[in-house]
């Protein structure tokens, strides 16, 4: 900010002709919040992709042999059947595979998986930190809190998505509900959820890693195995998030989008209103 | 969901304007609710131009990230995943090894930091014993080595290789037993009754050199995906090799070892990955340097502390 003064200052000094009206904006999302948002892309694929090879090494969902094949992962079942299914994968030349060299880094490369996924888990959990800090910094962690009123909202977004596919065909209007919050109920529960699961992921990949020194973690989860299984569905959660959250950000426009990046909106109206 | 007006500061035009001095200044400051209660969004007016000078350095920033992000990855990802996408170039490089093995020795240091010879392993009881599988490749190895079978000792303090054979051990050092957990590097993993002699008593036994802080472990029977004997050696530091549960096991199960489970003798270590816990052990030398590790010349840990 210091910076920004200055240099509106000196413009003022130098060009008292040019004046131009000034833009009110809002501060939305704290520098240290967007980056770690950004960077959160790169090594969540990343671990994505090593941890799905990784899995492949010893799968979780596996079922008695296959007397033919000898396959027993659940996994290389859903290869198979997308070879058999898909349209332009019948002659795909490993079906079992297939969903290890479409959604990881490929099978049978434990030693190389391990090394990334150790690098982006660290990568991860101080991207976390720094996450954290710009939210508390910039104060945003309180607009993220689920509150007692939430459920009722929830109700009504739901009932608002479900309805704008069919108003907008019949051509009527649909209005958005109304908040005097920075996110809506439903943005809320997702955005709360994500740091959550990321605590989580940590919280389980060191009881999966180290389940002698760090046991009394294990056990939280229900031991060893039961962590595993934790950990692996806790991935779902991240997949699950971004897919209508990227949908919802281009839906909603440009300015959203943009805060991201530059960490101000123009969207003042929010801001004005404090709650109740 | 509103129609976001497609406002563009960078063209100046639909901002909502306040026509008064250009200046940075707070304009809605209302009561704060309590400690946990939102705030409403600092709104503050600025200059249009400072706004663009800062819109045009963070979108940069943000190119020149997304830019080396994709260059990160291409680096760092495996030359098979690489080539599988259609990159054809070589992207291994002497930086991408340091990196990614860098992140390795990070991460054995913590497992280091986090190891102490104090905390023991938890134990089961027998109604929660599992399967055990064999990972020789599904092979076995012959058995007659087993006739023939000692344990040489070397680099000890009295300057001799000491041979032992298992009715020596078993005769010399009392038998420890106990109900842990195996894990492999893979990710499975085994609860089993092991039995046999503490490490720690046969270093007590016979002493390494004072300089020694490794122990060399190998294994002469093991065999590789065609049923050759493939040497196998493997790095193990004595602090570990001194826990209390790491034992030279002799019973599996309340029975001797199989072939298929390192009769006569196996490391084993609960504080380190299956793949420290090396089967029909033949000899232990005491280093004073890091030994050559199987395992970690293809790419896994050195220290694989769990």
């Amino acid at each position: 900010m210091s910076h920004s003064t200055s240099a509106c200052n000196g413009q003022n000094v130098t060009s008292h002709l040019l004046k131009q009206p000034g833009v009110l904006v809002v501060r939305k999302h704290h520098s240290l919040v967007r980056w770690s948002h950004w960077l959160n892309l790169p090594i969540l694929l990343g671990l994505i992709l090593s941890g799905i090879s990784i899995y492949w090494a010893s799968p979780i969902y596996q079922h008695q042999p296959d007397p033919n094949t000898g396959n027993f992962d659940v996994a290389a079942d859903i290869g198979i059947w997308i070879c058999v299914h898909v349209p332009g994968q019948h002659h795909y030349s490993n079906p079992p595979d297939w969903i290890y060299n479409h959604m990881s880094l490929g099978p049978g490369m434990l030693a190389l998986a391990l090394r990334l996924h150790w690098l982006c888990a660290y990568s991860f959990m101080l991207n976390g930190m720094v996450y954290v800090a710009g939210l508390v910094m910039g104060g945003g962690w309180r607009s993220l809190l689920p509150r007692p009123i939430d459920l009722f909202d929830a109700l009504r977004m739901f009932r608002y998505y479900l309805g704008f596919p069919f108003a907008k065909l019949a051509r009527r209007q649909w209005l958005h509900p109304l908040f005097n919050t920075k996110y809506n109920a439903l943005q809320r529960a997702a955005y709360f959820s994500v740091p959550v699961a990321g605590f989580l992921s940590v919280a389980t990949g060191w009881a999966i890693h180290k389940p002698m020194q760090l046991h009394w973690l294990a056990a939280i989860f229900g031991g060893y195995n039961a962590a595993r299984v934790w950990h692996f569905w806790l991935m779902w959660v991240y997949i699950l998030f971004v897919v209508p959250h990227v949908i919802l950000v281009f839906a909603d426009g440009w300015d959203t989008l943009r805060s991201m990046i530059v960490g101000w909106s123009t969207r003042v109206e929010r801001s004005e209103v404090v709650a109740k | 969901m509103n129609n976001e007006e497609e406002d563009d500061l960078l063209q100046g035009k639909d901002i909502p304007s306040t026509g008064v001095e250009p200046e940075v200044k707070s304009v809605s400051v209302k009561k704060q609710e309590g400690f946990f209660g939102e705030r409403p969004l600092p709104a503050v007016e600025m200059a249009p131009r400072v706004l663009r000078h800062q819109s045009r350095r963070d979108f940069l920033l943000f190119g020149i990230g997304a830019v080396v992000a994709l260059a990160g990855g291409g680096f760092l990802l495996p030359q098979q995943t690489l080539s599988r996408m259609g990159v054809r170039r070589n992207m291994n490089s002497p930086g991408k090894e340091w990196l990614l093995n860098r992140a390795l020795r990070i991460d054995d240091d913590v497992a280091e930091a986090l190891y102490s010879v104090n905390r023991m392993v938890p134990t089961y009881t027998k109604s929660q014993i599992t399967p055990l599988k064999n990972n020789y490749n599904g092979a076995t190895p012959d058995p007659v080595y087993i006739s023939r079978w000692t344990l040489t000792l070397d680099g000890l303090a009295s300057g001799l290789s000491i041979s032992l054979d298992i009715q020596n051990l078993l005769t010399r050092f009392s038998v420890h037993e106990q109900i842990t957990r195996l894990v492999c590097v893979e990710g499975w993993s085994a609860i089993a009754w092991w039995a046999g002699l503490r490490f720690d008593d046969l270093l007590r036994a016979y002493p390494p050199t004072s300089q020694a802080k490794w122990a060399r472990v190998e294994s002469s029977v093991n065999l590789d995906a065609s049923g050759n004997p493939t040497p196998y050696f493997m790095s193990l530091d004595l602090a570990t090799a001194r826990h209390p549960q790491t034992l030279l096991a002799t019973h599996l199960n309340g029975q001797p070892l199989t072939v298929d489970h390192g009769a006569p003798l196996r490391l084993l270590v609960p504080v380190k990955l299956g793949l420290k816990n090396v089967k029909a052990i033949t000899r232990i030398t005491y280093v004073a340097e890091e030994p050559r590790d199987y395992w970690a010349e293809r790419g896994y840990s050195r220290y694989d502390g769990i």
